[in-house]
């Protein structure tokens, strides 16, 4: 059991899944490590964007809104920080605002940036999952740290039936140490 | 009493609900919120009745409405039942009337509403259903940046969301000719009016001891 051959496994059978959709940057095309894992989910599934972190989520959000299940893809943590508005203020608040009416099913996907064999310096490796996790309320928050985790925490941010979103970290260094 | 509608949209809704109402409407919030019942901040609005009414005439009861903190009028224009609307104000919670039916989203963050608006619209494309997103802003938000990268989307992918800008030429108690120096040109594209606000930004103009 290998941590990348268990996220290409995750992504496939979401991809299999008639309402969901992949978002981000390097989505339809090659371009950083999670792009590699995405390659057999079908194209008219994948969306590809411009670089507006916070309007991606936005997006992500309003399309769940509509029933769809929506994979959102952030390639490095320091990136994903700049759409916190939308996570903190919206997604994170949105049942609570609507009394539950409102449950958008999003996973997000946020990487954190190897340091070996290249250290890629202090705006692509920071790593926020505590920070994450003590500011969020509703949005599920999962760190993968062992392979085996990995099939599980997508399937679960899939079928739980109280729709609460989930944030799940990966680490791009464990795609060739793990 | 002037709204700019562009020309590619046409009336589909007949609205019954009359100025008189609108304004006892929120004459009713503002006595409950003097009174010290309303535990929650209000935004109320006044002297927009007539142009809401007239741009509800484009909106069909299908539609997405995503609104800024002001939204009491645009609710019940809308549908959502002034029974219930009243009681979620009650409960502190006018900044947010969010309901699944009809579909309706506020928001008390600037420009917050945006991308959520674009997803949305997106996601009836997607399913080809006849329906639309409407978005109002206001003319700070108009200003910003999240705003026009968001037009831009939508019009290059020819999205289905209308926008319509509320000029009171105020962010809270910013003018937003004293920060901006000069307003940006209103495309031709979006319905646009303005107006002077008729109450505060906050509250209801008088000290409540609550």
């Amino acid at each position: 059991m290998k941590y990348k051959e268990e996220l290409i496994k995750a992504m496939n059978w979401l991809g299999e899944k008639e309402d969901v959709l992949f978002l981000g940057q390097a989505c339809k095309v090659s371009g950083h490590s999670i792009s590699s894992t995405i390659t057999d989910v079908p194209q008219e599934r994948r969306i590809e964007l411009p670089v507006f972190e916070e309007m991606q989520l936005g997006m992500s959000t309003g399309l769940a809104l509509e029933g769809f299940t929506t994979v959102t893809i952030y390639p490095r943590f320091d990136f994903f920080i700049l759409a916190c508005n939308q996570l903190v203020n919206h997604l994170d608040k949105m049942q609570e605002m609507s009394k539950g009416d409102m449950r958008p099913r999003v996973i997000i996907r946020v990487s954190v940036g190897s340091k070996q064999p290249l250290d890629a310096g202090p705006q692509h490796t920071q790593n926020h999952t505590e920070a994450f996790r003590k500011m969020l309320t509703n949005v599920n928050v999962i760190e993968l740290l062992e392979p085996e985790q990995i099939f599980p925490a997508f399937k679960e941010a899939y079928e739980r039936e109280d729709n609460r979103p989930t944030l799940i970290v990966e680490h791009g260094e464990f795609y060739v140490t793990k | 009493m002037k709204v700019y509608i562009p020309s590619h949209l046409k009336k589909i809704r007949d609205v019954k609900t009359t100025p008189t109402e609108l304004i006892a409407f929120e004459e009713k919030v503002a006595e409950h919120y003097e009174n010290g019942s309303i535990r929650g901040p209000i935004h109320l609005a006044k002297n927009n009745e007539e142009h809401l009414i007239q741009i509800f005439k484009y909106i069909d009861k299908e539609d997405w409405v995503f609104v800024p903190w002001r939204n009491h009028y645009q609710a019940i224009l809308h549908g959502v039942s002034k029974d219930k609307l009243f009681k979620s104000i009650c409960e502190g919670n006018s900044m947010h009337t969010n309901n699944i039916s009809p579909n309706f989203y506020s928001s008390s963050i600037v420009g917050g509403i945006i991308p959520l608006a674009v997803g949305v619209a997106m996601a009836l494309k997607r399913k080809n259903l006849n329906k639309k997103v409407w978005c109002f802003v206001g003319d700070m938000t108009m200003e910003t940046g999240g705003f026009y990268e968001a037009y831009k989307y939508c019009k290059n992918f020819d999205l289905p969301l209308e926008w319509v800008i509320e000029d009171n030429n105020m962010s809270v108690h910013t003018p937003t000719i004293m920060a901006w120096s000069k307003k940006q040109e209103i495309p031709d594209d979006v319905i646009y009016y303005e107006y002077t606000m008729g109450y505060p930004h906050h509250g209801t103009g008088k000290w409540v001891n609550f």
